[in-house]
């Protein structure tokens, strides 16, 4: 079998450089060679492992069309982990270099120390680490990362954000929507308990904070895509970041918001953190943007002298409504960063 | 981006220097542009900061911010582009307070104040995308065309230089060490490259000026550290680990170290020294914590790997930092100068998340056998053996000194430092400094009658000590130190090594050997005025230079 010669050069100009055969996927190539790129599922239905190819050519296996949308495709967009290269090719990531790692994915116990409603079809999960040889008690990952869990003895594994940051107790946090006949859900919601033993891979994902100097940054999240912006907030706070930060922070409901006792929190300790609460179908006595979060982006993005840094995490059509928002208002691509959380049953 | 200050820069143009979206040392243009534009307010700074002085109302603190801002631009100590926003819009600030006792104290003694322009007159742009247009026109390269490549490379030596005396200097402040003089020669040196110098030969004064001020500032340096630590004392320092929780501190400053010593006594959590760290091992004061219990790695070329193999908390203090890997980047800790976008930064000497990280991660889980290597010969310890010394050179048992010294780097060009020590003939010295000893400061020297062959003088921070003991060695032997059999070999890596190089040669040292590659800012025009005036040499092969050293008459 040929195999072609694949360049990567990531956002912040590193260069790596792997073989592929044309029947294997760059994502598994890669890893042959010890880059562990960003990705989650490994079948094409989530949409880490974007990257445009720039030049040559390759075969795209079956995917989810929700995962890689088709102006993007157009454009040379792909996802690595169904990407079979023809030729030789040169590929463009969308992160830097750091979101890299050179090894092994880490794979470790947890035990769940709590596990609480915080709205009608929500959970915050937090688990502990397990000591570890290796590693002590350590809890290290970058603010909008995700971990892999997975019920020790049952084929249930599904990704979630964390929402807090990086630790020296071991502390994992998740917020949680639990999806009507999820594998994960039902486990949660029926087996789940405190003192139970979870397996816990990563940290993956490239999704996070990106430096450019003080630029506002603007956080769109839909129901539990606030978790990775209540990591990068959390970040924020604790390296006292002087960007001015807004949270646009949406649910159908005024029921089904949640964590406000936590955002108020980070308002003391981030206090040009603005927080949006939007409802897309309030009650009469709502007070705040009745809409949906694209809305009040949309909105505030009309009035704004200069602009912010866009980060968006939720389902795909939040996600693709923001971006379309952003581009109508003049927001260059480079700007909007998203995570799309699309469910998997 | 354009940036040619360090010695990696990228040489694969017939034009010399990083100019695309990334530096060859991992800085990208953004951050890079932003520098430029620092270094432009800090030029205001110091126009108004000179003339204030002249009448008499100084402002140190505004000298303590010049040399911090100038620090925090040399090449890898600080890498986080929101973090020199702050600065450029600080500098503005300084600056327009140092205007306001510059005016005041004009008009208090009857004059009418000058008005400046230049970056006296300079305000920054609301955002960082307005302060990247207007760092377009002020980079090292601005009006090269004007100029031509002769003027900006004796531009940049004296830039590079001014940056290496500001970080000297700035060392020396965090130690309680400050001078009127020094703020004043800095203050001079931007005001003058404030006014767009073209005249040759008044840039290579200034260049010998700031060669004659850095003298200056590392005799505070060297005071500061010896008033605080005392004395450098010859010691053996374990370089292979102990079980145990850990701590690795690289980078050069002391008193950060002193303060994590300090914080960590009696908490069972071992402290190691990385890189330039290591003659730390050889202040009394340091030396005599317990938990300062070895050197860990090399230089810092290796550190990522190093890093990510160390199995404690990392704290990188002062500069030479590198991108932080995914696998250590949770637990690296920067302080002072330092900065890398998204890694924790500890302003205040407050190391307690820091030692927390430490507690939580696994430590050493054996220890390694016993390697040791001897440090500590700064010049209190070579000279207080000076007798000794100059009877062996009388008798004939040493017939030269080589000091073979400075940064290493990642080059294979460098393995030249390796050769030149390992070959120097038996009846040599070779003492070292700087980082570039990594390269053979565990080969066996041996000694001559009981002096060691290999004398550690400590960090590139201590190129002061050799300076004394060469002086010292000349005056025993009545000559001039050029008269003295001894060869200076300087590795050099960034504009720390770029003052040292300009005090030697503002010193009159002649046949200084450097090397791997000569700066990419120095035109093939300006090398052969060094060479003419200077007698400075490219460095060739370890051998033909070690004998050449051998039977050079002279200079």
């Amino acid at each position: 079998m040929n195999t072609h010669a694949i360049e990567l050069t990531t956002r912040d100009g590193e260069q790596l450089r792997f073989e592929c055969a044309a029947d294997q996927n760059l994502l598994e190539a890669a890893a042959d060679a010890h880059i562990v790129l960003p990705a989650q599922c490994g079948q094409g239905s989530c949409g880490t492992c974007y990257a445009d190819v720039t030049h040559g050519d390759f075969t795209l296996g079956k995917h989810n069309p929700a995962a890689l949308p088709v102006d993007d495709e157009a454009k040379g967009g792909t996802l690595l982990c169904c990407t079979f290269p023809q030729s030789d090719l040169r590929i463009s990531l969308p992160f830097d270099h750091d979101r890299i790692l050179i090894g092994e994915i880490k794979v470790r116990n947890a035990e769940i120390t709590a596990v609480d409603s915080v709205g009608e079809n929500t959970l915050r999960l937090e688990l502990r680490l397990a000591p570890d040889e290796d590693d002590g008690s350590v809890a290290e990952f970058e603010p909008g990362q995700f971990m892999e869990l997975e019920v020790p003895g049952q084929d249930i594994k599904r990704a979630y954000s964390l929402a807090n940051t990086g630790n020296w107790e071991g502390r994992l946090e998740f917020l949680i929507r639990l999806q009507p006949g999820g594998l994960f859900s039902t486990w949660l919601r029926e087996q789940a308990a405190v003192g139970q033993t979870l397996i816990v891979h990563g940290p993956k994902g490239a999704f996070g904070l990106h430096e450019s100097g003080l630029r506002p940054r603007w956080f769109v999240a839909g129901g539990t895509g606030l978790a990775p912006m209540m990591s990068m907030l959390r970040r924020m706070a604790e390296f006292q970041e002087p960007h001015p930060a807004r949270l646009y922070f949406g649910a159908n409901r005024a029921e089904d918001l949640f964590c406000q006792t936590e955002l108020e929190a980070l308002q003391a300790e981030l206090p040009q953190l603005q927080v949006i609460y939007c409802v897309w179908k309030p009650e009469d006595n709502w007070q705040g943007f009745s809409g949906t979060p694209v809305d009040a982006l949309a909105q505030d993005l009309a009035g704004a002298v200069v602009l912010p840094d866009i980060y968006l995490c939720g389902p795909p059509a939040l996600i693709d409504a923001a971006e379309a928002a952003a581009r109508a208002k003049g927001v260059p691509d480079q700007q909007v960063l998203s995570e799309r959380f699309l469910p998997t049953v | 981006m354009f940036c040619y200050q360090c010695e990696q820069t990228d040489r694969s143009n017939a034009d010399s220097g990083c100019a695309t979206a990334k530096g060859m040392c991992g800085k990208d243009a953004t951050t890079s542009d932003l520098q430029d534009l620092l270094i432009h307010g800090v030029k205001g700074i110091a126009q108004y900061a000179k003339r204030a002085r002249a009448l008499n109302a100084p402002d140190n603190a505004a000298g303590e911010f010049m040399l911090y801002a100038m620090f925090t631009t040399l090449t890898n100590v600080n890498f986080n582009a929101t973090r020199f926003v702050t600065l450029i819009q600080e500098a503005a600030q300084v600056r327009d307070r140092v205007k306001a006792s510059y005016t005041q104290a004009a008009l208090a003694s009857g004059k009418t104040p000058e008005q400046l322009t230049g970056p006296a007159a300079w305000q920054p742009a609301a955002d960082m995308d307005g302060m990247l247009k207007q760092a377009a026109d002020v980079g090292i390269n601005a009006g090269l065309d004007q100029v031509g490549a002769d003027i900006i490379g004796l531009r940049s030596l004296v830039l590079y230089g001014l940056k290496g005396v500001c970080a000297y200097a700035h060392h020396a402040y965090v130690l309680g060490g400050e001078s009127d003089t020094v703020y004043a020669g800095i203050e001079d040196a931007l005001d003058f490259l404030s006014n767009g110098p073209t005249d040759a030969e008044a840039l290579l004064n200034q260049s010998m000026a700031l060669g004659t001020l850095n003298l200056e500032v590392m005799a505070l340096l060297d005071e500061a550290n010896t008033g605080t630590f005392g004395a450098q004392q010859p010691t053996q320092v374990r370089i292979t680990p102990i079980k145990g929780k850990a701590i690795l501190v690289s980078g050069h400053d002391l008193g950060d170290l002193a303060a994590l010593l300090e914080q960590t006594k009696d908490t069972g959590i071992n402290i190691y020294t990385h890189g330039e760290m290591l003659p730390a091992h050889a202040y009394p004061k340091l030396k005599a914590y317990p938990h300062l219990v070895g050197n860990y790695g090399g230089a810092w070329q290796d550190q990522q790997k190093e890093f990510a193999e160390f199995p404690g908390a990392i704290l990188m203090t002062s500069n030479c930092i590198i991108e932080p890997q995914a696998q250590y980047r949770q637990r690296i800790f920067t302080a002072g100068p330092v900065g890398w976008p998204g890694v924790r930064h500890i302003s205040d000497k407050n190391f307690a998340s820091l030692i927390q990280a430490a507690n939580a991660l696994s430590g050493f889980k054996e220890d390694v056998s016993e390697k040791v290597v001897t440090v500590g010969f700064g010049r209190d310890a070579v000279l207080g053996v000076a007798d000794k010394v100059i009877d062996a050179v009388k008798s004939g048992a040493i017939k030269h000194f080589f000091l073979v010294g400075g940064c290493d780097g990642a080059a294979p060009g460098r393995n030249y430092y390796t050769e030149f020590a390992e070959q120097a003939p038996q009846d040599t010295v070779v003492m070292t400094l700087g980082c570039a000893k990594y390269r053979f400061n565990q080969h066996d020297f041996g000694d001559i009658g009981g002096i060691p062959r290999l004398l550690d003088l400590g960090q590139c921070n201590d190129s002061y000590s050799a300076i004394k003991i060469a002086t010292a060695l000349a005056s025993a032997f009545e000559c001039g130190v050029n008269e003295l059999p001894l060869s200076l070999v300087v590795s050099w890596f960034e504009q720390k090594a770029a003052a040292v190089l300009l005090t030697l040669l503002a010193l009159g040292i002649r046949n200084i050997r450097l090397g791997p590659t000569l700066p990419a800012f120095l035109t093939p025009n300006l090398v052969q005025v060094l060479v003419d005036k200077y007698g400075l040499l490219p460095i060739t092969t370890a051998q033909a230079d070690i004998e050449a050293s051998l039977t050079r008459k002279a200079a």
